[in-house]
Formats: C-alpha cells, sequence, structure tokens
C-alpha cells in the first residue's frame, strides 16, 4: 500500500483551523464554500470534482486543531481519512506557524499515505519577518512543500502540479523506546484484525492509542469480537507508561516538529507590531475593547435596522408593492381568474402574490440582505473570535465560555445554520445549552430585521425594552439550564486569528450564496404558510382558532383576537409570524407591540431549525425543549404585559 | 511535573496569569490542575516546554503571542500554565 496511488480516488484537504483550505478548495475546484477569518467555519465535509483531474474528488474537511481527534468536527475530518479512498493528502498549514503545521503532520506521516504539504499565507509570514528554507523542509519531509497565498492565488499552479508527485512523508520522529513497542503491538493487531486499506496500521495505532473514539469505533467495527484484544493491548500500553499516554505521544510529536521547524525557518529582527495585530489587540483591550464594541453594534443597527429595515424596505414594500406592483396584480388576476375564490387565492387578504411574495421579498428581503452583508464583513475581518474574548465572562454566568458566542451570533443571521455550528464547541453540555438558548431567544435576521422595523418605528425605549428582555431571558434560563445539566464549565482557550480587511468580493459571494439558500428555503415556505391561512380562513377554521386562542392571546398577552393568526403563522417560521404582527402593527398599541414582539421572539423555532435541532441534539431532546419553549414565551409575554402596564 | 519545578527553582518560576503585558517568558509546564484535554489542547496551539511567549495583556483574559499566533486564555488556565522569566 506504502505510496501507491488508487486511481480514481479523492484528494483530502485537511489542515489546521482557519488556515485557508476552503479558500484553497475553491481554487482548485471552482466550488464556493463559505469561507471566513474564524477558525470553525467549516463543520460538514465538502465534496467537488478537482479542476486538475476530473476523474478525482478534492474533500474540504473540518479544521483540525489537533489529532486524534476530540471535538465533533475533528471527529468529522477523522471518519473522512478512514472512509474515503484518499490518493493524497493535501496538507494546508500556516505558513507563520511551521510547529504547529509540523505537528500534525508528524502524526498525517504515520498514515503512509501520499502527501503534499501547503504553507498558506505566506504572505503573513513574510510581513511577519518569517522565512522557511521550502527546499530543505522538502527534502526533510520527502514530500512536494509549496508556499501559497490562496486568497490571491498564489502557489496554487504549482501545488497543482505537485499532487501528481504526491509521496507518502518519511516519519520525523521515532517516539520513545517503550511507547514504539506499545504501537507496533497494536499495529501488528490492526493488520491481523482489522487492516484497513489506505491507512498505514501504524497510524491507526498511534490515534487508537491516544484515545481517538472514531478510530477505536471503526475497529469496533470492523474487527468485531477481536475489538477486545485490542482494548486490552492500549488498556496494557497505559498502565506501563508513567503518565498520560495520549499526553506522552502528542509531546513527542511537537518536539520533533519544533526540532524540524527549527532547522528551516528563520526569523529577521522584529520590528514594531502590524497595523493589523495593533487593531487585533485594540478590540481586546480591556478600556477600548467595550466602546469598540458599542459602535460595531451601533453600526450594525444603522444599517440593517434603519437602512435596511425601514429606508429599503419602505421603498420596495410601500413604493414598489403596494404602489406598483399589488394593484397592477390585482387588474391582471381579476381580469384574467375564472372564478373569485382564484383571485382571493392569489392577490386577497391571505393571497400567495398579496402576502406570501410580498412578506418575502419586500419585507424580509431587503433586512436579511442587509444583514448578511454586515456579517461578512465581520467574520472575514477577524473580529467574530475577539468577541468571545470580550463576552467570556458573561457566558461564564451561564455556565458557557467565550466560545458559545459564535453561534450565538451567527444565529443572529440564521438559527438554522447556527446550531449546526455548535459542533465547535467541545463539550455535549455546552452544545445542548447553546442549542436551547439559539431555539428560545436568538432571533435570526428576517425576525431580527422585523423587530427593529416595528419597534424601531415606535421608540427607542420599545427597541430597548425587548433586547433587554431578550438579553435577560437568555440570562436567566441560561443561568438555570446550566444548573440543571450536569457537566463541568470548559474555560477559554482560543486562537485570534490576525484582523484583516475583508476582501468585498467574497462578502458579496457569501453574501448572494446565504440570499440564495434563504429564498430557496423561505419563499417555499412563505408561499405554503399562506395557503395554509387561505385554507383555513375559508374552512371557517381560522375564526376558530382565533377564538380558541382569544383567552391566552387577548385575555393573557392583551392583543387583538386576529394576532392568533400570527402565531398560527409563527409555527412555520417565527420570521412569517413575526412579519403577520408587523403587518397588523397600525392596530396595535406601543405595549401590545412590545409584547408581541417578545412573545413571538421566544416562540417555537423555525421549521428548519427544529429539524437541524432534531438532526443534532436527538429527536426527544428537541421535543422536550419545544415542550419547554412554546409555554414559556406565552407566560414570558403575559408577565412582561403585567409589568409594562405598570411601568410604561 | 509542575511540582518538581517549583521545589527545584522556585523563584524563576511563575504563573502566566501573573506576568507583565509587554514580558517576555518561557513554558516551564502545564500544570496537572488544567484537565487533560485541554492541555492537550494548549500543547497543539503550540505551548510546548521552553517556547518563547510574548504576554499582550492580562485582562479581560490572558492574551499571548506565541509563534506568531495570538492565544487568549481564561485567568483560570493561565494561572496554571507556568513560565520562566
Amino acid at each position: 500500500m506504502s505510496g501507491t496511488l488508487s486511481i480514481p480516488g479523492t484528494y483530502l484537504l485537511v489542515g489546521h483551523p482557519n488556515v485557508g483550505k476552503s479558500v484553497l478548495f475553491h481554487r482548485l475546484t471552482g466550488a464556493y464554500v463559505n469561507v471566513s477569518n474564524y477558525p470553525g467555519t467549516t463543520v460538514e465535509v465538502t465534496r467537488a470534482s478537482a479542476r486538475f483531474d476530473r476523474d478525482a474528488a478534492l474533500l474540504d474537511t473540518p479544521g483540525v486543531l489537533s489529532l486524534p481527534s476530540r471535538s465533533d468536527d475533528e471527529r468529522t475530518t477523522v471518519r473522512a481519512l478512514l472512509n474515503e479512498p484518499t490518493r493524497a493528502l493535501l496538507q494546508v498549514g500556516d505558513a507563520k506557524n511551521l510547529r504547529r503545521t509540523l505537528t500534525l503532520t508528524a502524526l498525517l506521516a504515520e498514515l503512509d499515505v501520499p502527501l503534499v504539504l501547503a504553507l498558506n499565507m505566506h504572505d503573513e509570514a513574510a510581513a511577519r519577518g518569517v522565512t522557511i528554507d521550502l527546499k530543505a523542509l522538502s527534502e526533510e519531509l520527502g514530500v512536494p512543500v509549496e508556499a501559497t497565498v490562496a486568497t490571491d492565488g498564489k502557489g496554487i499552479g504549482a501545488l497543482t502540479r505537485h499532487l501528481a508527485d504526491a509521496r507518502a512523508p518519511r516519519r520525523i520522529l521515532q517516539y520513545d523506546k517503550a511507547i514504539d513497542a506499545d504501537i507496533e503491538q497494536v499495529a501488528a493487531a490492526i493488520t491481523q484484525h482489522c487492516p484497513h486499506p489506505v491507512l498505514a496500521a501504524r497510524g491507526l495505532a498511534i490515534l487508537f492509542l491516544g484515545g481517538d473514539d472514531e478510530v477505536a469505533a471503526w475497529m469496533r467495527d470492523k474487527a468485531g469480537q477481536n475489538f477486545a484484544h485490542l482494548a486490552t493491548l492500549r488498556q496494557d500500553a497505559r498502565s506501563r507508561v508513567e503518565g498520560d499516554l495520549p499526553t506522552l505521544l502528542a509531546r513527542e510529536r511537537t518536539e520533533a516538529a519544533d526540532v524540524l521547524a527549527a532547522s528551516v525557518v528563520s526569523r529577521s529582527v522584529k520590528s514594531s507590531p502590524l497595523l493589523s495585530q495593533r487593531v487585533g489587540q485594540a478590540v481586546v483591550h480591556p478600556v477600548w475593547g467595550l466602546p469598540i464594541l458599542l459602535a460595531v453594534l451601533y453600526f450594525i443597527y444603522e444599517f440593517v435596522g434603519v437602512f435596511g429595515a425601514t429606508t429599503l424596505v419602505g421603498l420596495l414594500e410601500e413604493g414598489l408593492f403596494e404602489g406598483v406592483l399589488n394593484p397592477a396584480m390585482t387588474r391582471l388576476i381579476e381580469a384574467i381568474a375564472p372564478a373569485s375564490w382564484v383571485t382571493e387565492l392569489l392577490v386577497g387578504q391571505y393571497g400567495l402574490w398579496t402576502m406570501g411574495m410580498t412578506y418575502a421579498l419586500a419585507l424580509i428581503l431587503p433586512i436579511v440582505t442587509t444583514f448578511f452583508l454586515a456579517f461578512g464583513v465581520l467574520e472575514d475581518s477577524g473580529y467574530l473570535p475577539r468577541l468571545s474574548v470580550i463576552a467570556n465572562r458573561l457566558f461564564a454566568a451561564i455556565g458557557l465560555n467565550g466560545r458559545a458566542v459564535l453561534p450565538m451570533v451567527l444565529g443572529l443571521g440564521c438559527v438554522t445554520m447556527a446550531t449546526l455550528t455548535t459542533r465547535i464547541l467541545h463539550s455535549p453540555r455546552e452544545r445542548l445549552i447553546t442549542t436551547f438558548l439559539l431555539a428560545l431567544a436568538i432571533p435570526c435576521s428576517a425576525q431580527l430585521g422585523v423587530v427593529l422595523g416595528m419597534l424601531g418605528s415606535l421608540s427607542f425605549k420599545a427597541v430597548l425594552i425587548w433586547a433587554l428582555a431578550m438579553v435577560g431571558i437568555l440570562m436567566l434560563t441560561g443561568f438555570l439550564a446550566s444548573r440543571l445539566i450536569p457537566g463541568r464549565r470548559i474555560p477559554l482557550v482560543t486562537e485570534l486569528p490576525p484582523m484583516r480587511l475583508p476582501i468585498f468580493g467574497n462578502v458579496l459571494k457569501k453574501t448572494a450564496g446565504r440570499l440564495k439558500w434563504y429564498l430557496v428555503e423561505v419563499i417555499p415556505l412563505f408561499l405554503v404558510g399562506t395557503f395554509l391561512m387561505f385554507s383555513l380562513e375559508k374552512l371557517g377554521v381560522l375564526p376558530a382558532i382565533i377564538r380558541a386562542g382569544e383567552p391566552l392571546v387577548s385575555g393573557w398577552l392583551g392583543l387583538p383576537p386576529e394576532a392568533s393568526a400570527a402565531f398560527v403563522m409563527g409555527f412555520l417560521r417565527r420570521d412569517f409570524g413575526a412579519t403577520g404582527l408587523f403587518a397588523m402593527s397600525a392596530s396595535l398599541s406601543p405595549i401590545q407591540a412590545v409584547v408581541g414582539m417578545i412573545t413571538i421572539t421566544l416562540f417555537i423555532p423555525c421549521f428548519a431549525s427544529l429539524m437541524m435541532m432534531v438532526k443534532e441534539q436527538g429527536i426527544r431532546t428537541a421535543a422536550t425543549m419545544v415542550a419547554l419553549i412554546v409555554p414559556f414565551a406565552f407566560l414570558v409575554g403575559g408577565l412582561f404585559r403585567l409589568a409594562l402596564n405598570v411601568f410604561w | 511535573m509542575s511540582r518538581d519545578i517549583h521545589t527545584a527553582d522556585h523563584h524563576a518560576v511563575v504563573p502566566l496569569a501573573f506576568i507583565t503585558p509587554g514580558t517576555e517568558v518561557r513554558l516551564a509546564s502545564l500544570g496537572e490542575e488544567i484537565a487533560p484535554h485541554q492541555r492537550e489542547q494548549l500543547t497543539a496551539y503550540g505551548l510546548a516546554e521552553n517556547r518563547p511567549i510574548t504576554v499582550l495583556q492580562q485582562r479581560p483574559m490572558t492574551v499571548i503571542l506565541a509563534d506568531e499566533v495570538e492565544l487568549a486564555l481564561e485567568h483560570g488556565v493561565a494561572r496554571h500554565v507556568w513560565v520562566r522569566r
């Protein structure tokens, strides 16, 4: 198997988080995957045909901080290694930090699979005075090594040519004799009981001894009853060493990487810090960090809440749809419709065009567009990981660490995607708490925009009450959840990637991709929702629901009975429900508007995010969350009504 | 590991959390109070014995520069990272 190529096969892009794998993937395949400047952007594998070899596929994998795998995204990468017919590995490393890159190479080399090493972000390394002797490194490793700047396309041509010369690397370390004997013993057992068609038994033995659960599960599956023998060998090896075996293995790899890196890296005399480093430090500065955060939030509010939700929505809804398109469409339908119910279905109160398409295109689209643009700039700047430093203390109160700020902020874009991103968190407990809080108290961009548009037109006070209510509920429920869900909080340790000037083209591409995804999901659901409302109205069920919901909606929340319809719509999508309330805002008092928005924000998450919750947490957990969230939303809404009637 | 160093070289080894910003230090050891998986994580980030570290700030978290990579550590962790001046 050693060094041979199985054609056709898969090229696997592997490497640490945030080293540019996805940009390189785009360069090598033409397929666009989401790219950002923070670790954990990729949490699932993406496959596409390689531009340089039509028979081969290229697989983008989530970044691995280290192997053996510990987190869900690392396990995804190990699964890809175990299950793909790997033709070669393309390891992408950060040229600024060769030591870390080589620590991973030290392990990959043991898998005995052809490998090419791309040292990316070479420009940033050069700016910091870091020079690498690529020729010497290539000779030491026995594989092609290429310097790249994936964002500019530099080095991509050479890298592609090198892939044809991919060879299995030389081992770069000899483990301690006693440990090595254990590795060999386990490797022999793997060869006997569960040989892998691509990966060397020795590499698998090192991962297994290092405590990789994914490798262990694969072995259990392949070796059957003989797995007990492998488990015994691992237990014996662990009991023979003084200290923790996975730690000792990792330390030996780190030391070997240190030695090799030191022999090929030279550094020029340090000059003053770069501007990006100064900015990076300012945004987490104990004094300047908070004012900068407030300025960023103010910018987002102005761009999304004022420009998107007020100016653009005004132009589109009142100007284009209400003023031009809807009257024209109504005239057209009335002229050609064979029956009055068809007219009502298309352009009536619950018309597919006048409600479904108008909500989706005139009310929601401008809001999500401005949000995704602002969010893309933040993502690519490197600000979001720094936000985790500023927010860490706040998150400690709810049993999480600042890392959870990433899914939470992503949730302001789309709760469904954010639920998937909880995979970057390190423990099931953190994931459970974060998923619950996302489902309960984080409004997605569409809903956020509707809230800002509706309450912003009332008064700043109304927006502030809603925002404080959401933060308060997030903190309170997070605090309770952290006390009820067993397990310990994990202190934050995180990398802060360099601050970078966002590339406008990438921000636009990301926004376009997200908008496409959003529209494909939203328009059918809005149309289905509208049709449902129309049918309920025609069948006489909607008035019955409104009557049935009256004690809760009017009696407890103090809203007009018709608001029940908005909550029915909210079962499909929260933002659809919120838009329903938005549409009746003229008939709501300020207190009713705030109570309505608080209730609908806390209400059941949208159908897509519910499905994602089921996928990530299982149906039982998802059902429990929904069973808690719906009554809680009404309870809190009613309590706010009582409080606001006293204090407004 | 950390205990041996404390005894042998008590004055030279101090917790990372107590180092003044702007100072360059070298890593002595990672205390056993840090959870094993987090020790692995720190090692993976490049915190290995004798590697140089520059402390950039201590509040709201300890921020260090190790091998051109900025890392932020909560004080609960930085208190158990032992360094030599």
